[in-house]
């Protein structure tokens, strides 16, 4: 009698069945999902300012030294105030009242010489529009013939800016802004780790199988536990922020709650799992010395599971402080509010720093949480 | 005579799987005695060692301990019983992570106030008595080590300075030497026989190898299946008992 031999692969139906199978849920797959790869070339050219952008994200900048004189210019008949005329640069209106439409000449003294400026037209509520530029002679002087636009209110005033030169090097308002609103994110990711400890560490206990077990109703406890772990588990944290908005109102707060609700289930799995792996051994022995059930957990549970807690734990923030960085575009605060921003308005460089930033920051705090877990566990 | 410090009656225990691990077991042990207990695996020693000091709960019969009924005691007696008697186990069982000290310190445990372990507080005579304890097995420079860091010999001088940190009056060994190599073996034995000789400290110590418990036993208890099947000096098992005792394919092999 010979051995039975396997079938190849190639002579049993079931092999060709499992492939049209798969190939079926592919091409579903590709339909449904909408897949066209000349998108990516034909959409390249739109997204090329910020990949430009990211090479000079907006970090530093050099705030314009800028020269400026206003005289006043009212419609409606009313004249406004003489104006005293201090040090430095002055207007001189050829009038200082008039309609819509008059020609005003303006008379500039004391800019820098021999540089470009711009002449403003501001109205009431301080809205400006750009009515000429202008070229300062040797002196510092210049003359200008404008024509009074159409605008709202009465109360205007004409301002002469010129450009004389650059102070130094600083960080950007977009880093300033971007920065604070980093350390907000690693702050909330912290607050909502934190409020996710202390809400697993006494639930962890009642969801281990090995503690609960042995009491009167353990398994009931036990079961609720878990299940309440994994439902809420389920749930995205991003949906618990949009939840948690509409709850609390716009910002980090509602971002806490949602990453700390989220981390007691987590967390709560995790810990209860590293609390049923514990050594029963000694349990066991400490019961034997006669210690009570407060000095069994004491000597024999706590320093088995305190390094994992821990290590579960800075595992966690660092999920957390990656997660927060998009709480922000659905309103839970952090650095996601500010780079939505920058998106929405095509302000690529700014959403370049947000985006360097958010790097920066996650990659330190990955390797620095590594190297703290490798040390416990 | 004197009351036994042991005295055990018709101990059965069937576990919640249906296993019988002792059937209908009855003896006693009288102070100052290094009884070996030896049988196959799972012949019962383990479990009779654990129903002594009720870690294992007996299904039905009596152990008294010097005097008291451990089966009937309450929690808090029970607490006070088993404080009295040390336990020294096959794996170690310590806490590898905690230090030695903090090791051998938990086995005063039954001593103080539960109270004070939420700050780990220990009274210096205490915190003495564990690093004379350690100096006697001879470990005291590794006092502030991790227990982890220790060898499996090292660890078992842990297990029983930590016994002795209970000023026992009997202590149970539950193969105390079955995961050291033989010439640990001989030093392990060695500690728990000056315990015995110096200090008089019953010994009721589990043994796999026939040698030793020739060697250390001043009385032998032998299971089979739950169930004494000797009980006498070392001297008396010749051929036919060994063969009862281990079936009839067994050969006897000598440790040195």
């Amino acid at each position: 009698m010979t051995a039975r031999r396997p079938v190849p692969w190639y002579r049993s139906w079931r092999a060709y069945a499992g492939l049209v199978l798969v190939i079926a849920v592919y091409a579903y797959g590709w339909h449904v999902t909408q897949i066209r790869l000349g998108e990516l070339w034909k959409g390249a050219r739109l997204i090329q300012p910020f990949v430009a952008a990211l090479a000079a994200p907006d970090v530093v900048a050099r705030e314009p030294v800028v020269q400026r004189a206003a005289g006043a210019f009212y419609y409606g008949g009313e004249t406004p105030p003489p104006q005293s005329a201090g040090a430095g640069p002055s207007l001189r209106l050829s009038r200082t009242s008039g309609a819509i439409g008059e020609r005003v000449v303006v008379h500039g003294d004391g800019f820098g010489p021999g540089r470009t400026g711009v002449l403003w037209w501001e109205n009431q509520i301080g809205q400006r529009q750009q009515l000429a530029q202008f070229q300062t002679d040797a002196q510092g002087r210049f003359d200008a013939t404008v024509t009074a636009p159409e605008v709202q209110g009465t109360h205007n005033q004409i301002i002469a800016e010129v450009t004389t030169g650059y102070g130094p090097w600083r960080p950007s308002r977009t880093l300033l802004t971007v920065l604070d609103r980093m350390v907000e994110t690693v702050f909330l990711a912290l607050m909502g780790t934190t409020m996710g400890v202390i809400f697993a560490v006494p639930l962890s206990f009642l969801g281990a199988r090995n503690l609960t077990g042995h009491l009167p109703g353990g398994s009931v406890v036990y079961a609720l536990t878990r299940t309440l772990f994994n439902l809420t588990r389920s749930i995205e944290a991003l949906v618990l922020a949009i939840i948690f908005t509409v709850w609390v109102g716009l910002g980090p707060f509602a971002g806490v709650l949602a990453l700390g609700v989220h981390s007691v289930a987590s967390l709560g799995k995790l810990y209860s799992e590293a609390i049923e792996s514990i050594d029963t051994g000694p349990i066991e022995a400490v019961t034997a010395t006669g210690a009570s059930a407060l000095q069994v957990i004491r000597y024999a549970v706590v320093p088995q599971i305190v390094p994992q807690f821990i290590a579960f734990t800075i595992y966690r923030w660092d999920i957390n402080v990656r997660f927060s960085t998009v709480i922000g575009f659905v309103g839970g605060g952090g650095i996601g509010f500010v780079l939505q921003q920058y998106i929405n308005l095509l302000q690529w460089p700014q959403a370049a720093t947000a985006l360097w930033m958010i790097a920066l920051v996650v990659a330190v705090l990955d390797y620095a949480s590594a190297v703290v877990r490798e040390r416990l566990v | 005579m004197s009351e036994p410090i042991l005295r055990v009656e018709h101990l059965s225990k069937v576990y919640e799987d249906g296993t019988r691990a002792l059937s209908d077991v009855s003896f006693e042990v009288a102070r100052g005695e290094f009884l070996v207990i030896i049988g196959l695996s799972g012949s019962g020693k383990s479990t009779l060692l654990r129903c002594i000091n009720r870690l294992v709960t007996p299904t039905s019969g009596r152990v008294w301990v010097d005097g008291r009924d451990v089966t009937a005691a309450s929690r808090e007696d029970l607490r006070e019983i088993r404080r009295g008697i040390g336990m020294v186990f096959q794996q170690f069982n310590l806490v590898r992570r905690a230090s030695v000290l903090t090791n051998v310190l938990a086995g005063r445990l039954g001593y103080v106030p539960p109270v004070w372990a939420l700050g780990n507080y220990f009274p210096a005579p205490v915190v003495d008595r564990a690093m004379q304890n350690l100096e006697r097995v001879g470990i005291a420079d590794k006092a502030f080590g991790r227990a982890s860091a220790l060898s499996g010999g090292q660890q078992q001088r842990v297990g029983i300075a930590r016994a002795l940190m209970q000023e026992p009056r009997l202590i149970l060994a539950d193969e105390p030497v079955a995961s050291l190599d033989p010439a640990l073996s001989h030093s392990i034995l060695r500690y728990l026989e000056e315990l015995n000789r110096k200090d008089g400290i019953t010994v009721l110590c589990s043994l796999h190898f026939l040698s030793l418990a020739r060697r250390y036993g001043t009385r032998i208890l032998a299971f089979k299946d739950g169930r004494i099947v000797f009980d006498g000096r070392p001297g008396e098992i010749d051929e036919a008992r060994f063969r009862a005792i281990y079936g009839e394919q067994a050969e006897e092999v000598e440790i040195e």
